[in-house]
């Protein structure tokens, strides 16, 4: 299963349009052209350094010779460009397939080498590139480099007038091809490829994924934009030295790759403009400045190794929670009525162990149902329950954490299963409730499950809808679902407006007037809920939960809809269940995944007939002679 | 063909060579063997050992003479490797990313002290005072008597370490915990302390061959370079299965090099090394003299 969808849908388009016309209009803001001089740089050791963080981010190979192949691009230029007579443009764009050739060949021989065998290795071969570009000075111009390399020039138009416009843009459209050609790598087939040779080597083995070939493929990716920049920088400072080999090139490109963050691609390119302003704005410092590049990585590795793109994920994070927050403090306070209208009963907040949460109550002296919702729902979901029952039955429904219009809470005590039954029991415990039937769709059928497996004689009934029981986790989750993009989307953190929708749409019903209450609720679902709902998942005493439906302890219904998109309905039949109403699952005909609100009727025939059983399923005399 | 006496002398200068580099791998492969990371400033210890012998020792410093500059560079060396291990290394010991972490990291820490370097003494090439000069007749050869105190003195203090490691308490126990750190931790050795003390001997060893360097060639902040280069080959060739594999893979390497700019050229000599390293590495990844389990 895959859900990986194009960059133009994910949410990362629009800040990198907004950062690419920022870029694009910049050299009319800042007419200086030392400033367009420092861009020039940063965009080309951007360029560099995500190159780099292809083979060292991803692939997990630290590949000492990077800075080599970028020498070997600006070596080709000087070469093709200045010796040979070789035009620019075309020299520039050799320089790319030559840097790919070098790091194919620095692949050979580590490619069946592991971890710091491929550091020595690629450190030796840099230095035998080294080696051989000063002893043939009759090529390279030995230790004093080679000068006055011809620049690029469109007809008589020199590049360099106009304040360096020219290679202002150039290296703008390198660094986006760049970018662009890293990403698609990265969501290729190879991109996860080297993915998981870096993750679980031995398991991508197994599966097929060839080492050596990965390998190889991404040392000689990295390669070809590192070349290219390499080609053009050389174009640029028309000069081609041996001093790019010194610790100094080295240790600034690092930083950048690990200022921005390892694995990220877009962390180096943004690290990449801090750097050269920081490293330019030091340049009268002499030594010092290496000394302070090289206490700033330092400083990284050991007090924040996410590095830049972990600054910007966890800005990202604080405004999309606060966001989350405000909506549901703002329709706490103005959507209160028409809350109370379409669920027929009363609001009001109760303060649990896991914060404050909202709580429809109908009150009534009838059997006590609570409803518990499921991920990125809320309440409501049970508004046909509400109507058709609520003359008979007093039901409880309440917004979980960090969903509807409850309160945010902390995402490492509050977003999970058990304190989620935490919750309920607070809820009911403040109502002052005995002995409910409960009735948990999705997430909220675990959260069921948790409290019966608690304490099976609070509960005089257990009914779970869109859940499929778990024994063993995270394997029993690949057997009780089938693999779809929506169950990537119920453990992600952020949804775009387009996935809202399709989450909404397959977890609920289909945007329509009475389900739009529902879609429009999934934007203030606090998305950490999500994350830390799938990520903690090992929290939870799987098995306590299937002993307690194997003893019968709760009297048990399942009633699914027979054409819910995601459960395994062959898995969740072969389970051993106690005490089941109907001796089976039961199946509520045309029911998708909240079946409950698509087929009511029958939904609410099921449930208060299997309620009816469990009344007196529930009473001794009836449990004896069964 | 050459000459017996132009033979003897390029087979001396290779054991001249093979000495430093066996200091130097015998420094490298301590760390490598025990922490199982590379440290990357191995380089820069040797030129701020060399610099600070030569503060100790000559004229224009403390003018104190070379062997009280070298025991007070071993000295203060092997306290500065261990605040390095402190700074650079301690940090990650318990995270997976450990070799890529501390790979990063004592690199910046090479370039902090090449920069330091460079500030305190200046880029300016200096000379190390010699302890001997003139040659000695050993009959077959006549050797320069400074490269005789070098093989000496390295031979003595290789096998000092041999004797550390191989009878005494603190050796034995760098040994176990080079061998399976969680089984030395449960006999209640104190892990932390022998890396310490690893890193220690480790930047030692470099401080000496610094002042070796020193005095072979001219001193700059960036000398420590090329030892560092040869040294890892030597620790790729020999492999790290016992102390001494290093040790005879620095004088083959030495010889080889020796060897290699009288027959092949100056220029060509890396990539004859280079050559040498990835036909070992293809036929024994594991070096040349590794059929033990390795123990340090």
């Amino acid at each position: 299963m895959r859900y990986d969808p194009p960059f133009h849908r994910t949410n990362g388009l629009i800040p990198a349009l907004i950062a690419l016309a920022g870029l694009i209009v910049l050299p009319f803001v800042f007419e200086a052209s030392y400033i367009r001089h420092l861009l020039i740089l940063a965009f080309v050791f951007g360029i560099v350094a995500a190159s780099w963080d292809l083979s060292l981010g991803f692939g997990g190979l630290f590949n000492f010779a990077h800075v080599a192949l970028f020498a070997v691009g600006i070596y080709t230029y000087a070469i093709l460009a200045k010796t040979l007579g070789v035009n620019p443009w075309l020299a520039v764009l050799a320089a790319g397939p030559v840097s790919v050739l070098v790091a194919t060949l620095i692949a050979l021989p580590v490619l069946r080498l592991d971890g710091i065998y491929v550091i020595l290795v690629t450190i030796a071969f840099s230095q035998l590139v080294y080696q051989i570009i000063i002893s043939q000075s009759g090529v390279t111009g030995g230790t004093s480099g080679m000068v006055t390399l011809p620049p690029l020039r469109i007809g008589d138009y020199r590049l360099t007038s106009d304040g360096r416009m020219g290679y202002y843009y150039v290296a703008l459209a390198l660094l986006v091809a760049a970018c662009a050609f890293l990403h698609l790598l990265i969501r290729s087939r190879l991109g996860r490829a080297i993915i998981a040779m870096r993750d679980a080597k031995y398991l991508g083995i197994a599966r097929g994924v060839p080492e050596a070939r990965t390998r190889a493929l991404t040392l000689a990716a990295s390669g070809l934009f590192t070349g290219l920049a390499g080609g053009f920088y050389a174009s640029y400072v028309r000069v081609a030295s041996p001093d790019i080999f010194g610790l100094g090139s080295l240790t600034l490109v690092l930083s950048i790759l690990l200022v921005g963050g390892l694995g990220t691609i877009w962390g180096p390119v943004m690290a990449a403009f801090v750097i050269i302003l920081l490293s330019e704005a030091m340049s009268d410092l002499g030594p010092w400045r290496d000394i302070l590049i090289a206490m700033l990585i330092i400083a990284v590795m050991v007090f924040y190794p996410g590095g830049l793109w972990g600054v910007v994920q966890e800005v990202r994070e604080a405004v999309a929670t606060t966001l989350a927050g405000l909506r549901a403090r703002w329709r706490r306070q103005t959507g209160r009525a028409a809350r109370e209208a379409r669920m027929g009963a009363p609001e009001q907040m109760i303060l649990t162990r896991h914060g404050r949460v909202a709580v429809s109550e109908t009150g009534g002296k009838g059997p006590a149902i609570l409803a518990i919702h499921g991920n990125s729902a809320c309440k409501e979901a049970f508004c046909r329950q509400f109507a058709a029952l609520r003359e008979t039955h007093r039901l409880i429904a309440f917004d979980l954490p960090g969903h509807g219009v409850s309160d945010n809470a902390d995402p490492e005590e509050a977003y999970n299963v058990p304190a989620y039954a935490d919750v309920a029991e607070d809820v009911l415990a403040a109502l002052g409730i005995e002995t409910p039937v409960i009735l948990g769709w999705s997430l909220g059928g675990y959260v069921g499950l948790e409290l019966a497996a608690r304490a099976p004689d609070r509960y005089a009934g257990l009914a779970i809808t869109g859940t499929a029981p778990l024994n063993i986790v995270p394997d029993d989750f690949a057997r009780g679902y089938d693999a779809s993009s929506h169950l990537v989307l119920a453990g992600k953190q952020y949804f775009t407006s387009a996935e809202q929708h399709a989450y909404a749409s397959s977890a609920t019903a289909p945007l329509a007037p009475d389900s739009a209450f529902m879609h429009r609720n999934i934007n203030r679902t606090d998305g950490r809920t999500r994350y830390y709902m799938i990520t903690r998942l090992g929290v939870v005493d799987w098995p306590r939960q299937m002993r307690m439906l194997r003893e019968g302890s709760v009297p048990f219904a399942v009633l699914n809809g027979a054409d819910d998109p995601f459960l395994d309905h062959a898995y969740i039949r072969s389970l051993g269940y106690g005490r089941i109403w109907t001796g089976a699952p039961h199946d509520i005909a045309q029911g998708q995944h909240a079946p409950f609100f698509n087929r009511p009727e029958a939904f609410n025939l099921a449930f208060t007939t299997f309620m009816d059983w469990a009344r007196s399923a529930a009473r001794p005399d009836v449990r004896a002679s069964a | 063909m050459m000459s017996m006496d132009t033979f003897m002398a390029v087979a001396t200068g290779g054991l001249v060579l093979g000495a430093i580099y066996a200091l130097m791998a015998a420094g490298l492969a301590a760390v490598w063997t025990t922490l199982g990371i590379f440290n990357f400033a191995h380089g820069a210890f040797i030129a701020l050992g060399a610099y600070l012998g030569w503060q100790i020792a000559a004229t224009q410093g403390a003018g104190l003479g070379l062997v009280a500059g070298t025991l007070g560079a071993v000295l203060v060396m092997f306290a500065f490797g261990i605040l390095v291990h402190m700074a650079l290394v301690r940090p990650f010991e318990r995270r997976a990313d450990i070799v890529t972490a501390s790979v990063i990291t004592t690199l910046a820490g090479a370039a902090i002290i090449e920069s330091a370097i460079n500030l305190i003494w200046g880029p300016r090439s200096r000379q190390m005072p010699q302890l001997v000069r003139g040659e000695v007749d050993l009959g077959l050869l006549r050797i320069p008597q400074s490269d005789l105190v070098l093989i000496v003195v390295v031979a003595c203090v290789l096998a000092a370490l041999g004797w550390f490691l191989g009878r005494t308490r603190a050796g034995r126990a760098m040994r176990a915990v080079s061998q399976n750190r969680q089984a030395a931790e449960l006999m209640g050795l104190d892990v932390p302390k022998l890396y310490a003390l690893a890193f220690g001997i480790s930047a030692a060893l470099a401080g000496l061959a610094g002042i070796f360097v020193g005095g072979l060639r001219f001193m700059t902040p960036t000398m420590g370079t090329d030892p560092l280069m040869k040294a890892l080959i030597v620790v790729i060739l020999g492999g790290i299965a016992r102390f001494t594999s290093p040790i005879y893979a620095a004088f083959l390497v030495g010889m080889v090099e020796s060897f290699s700019n009288y027959h092949v050229g100056l220029y060509w000599t890396p990539a004859v090394l280079f050559a040498l390293m990835i036909v070992v590495l293809f036929l024994k990844p594991s070096g040349l003299f590794s059929h033990h389990q390795r123990t340090l």
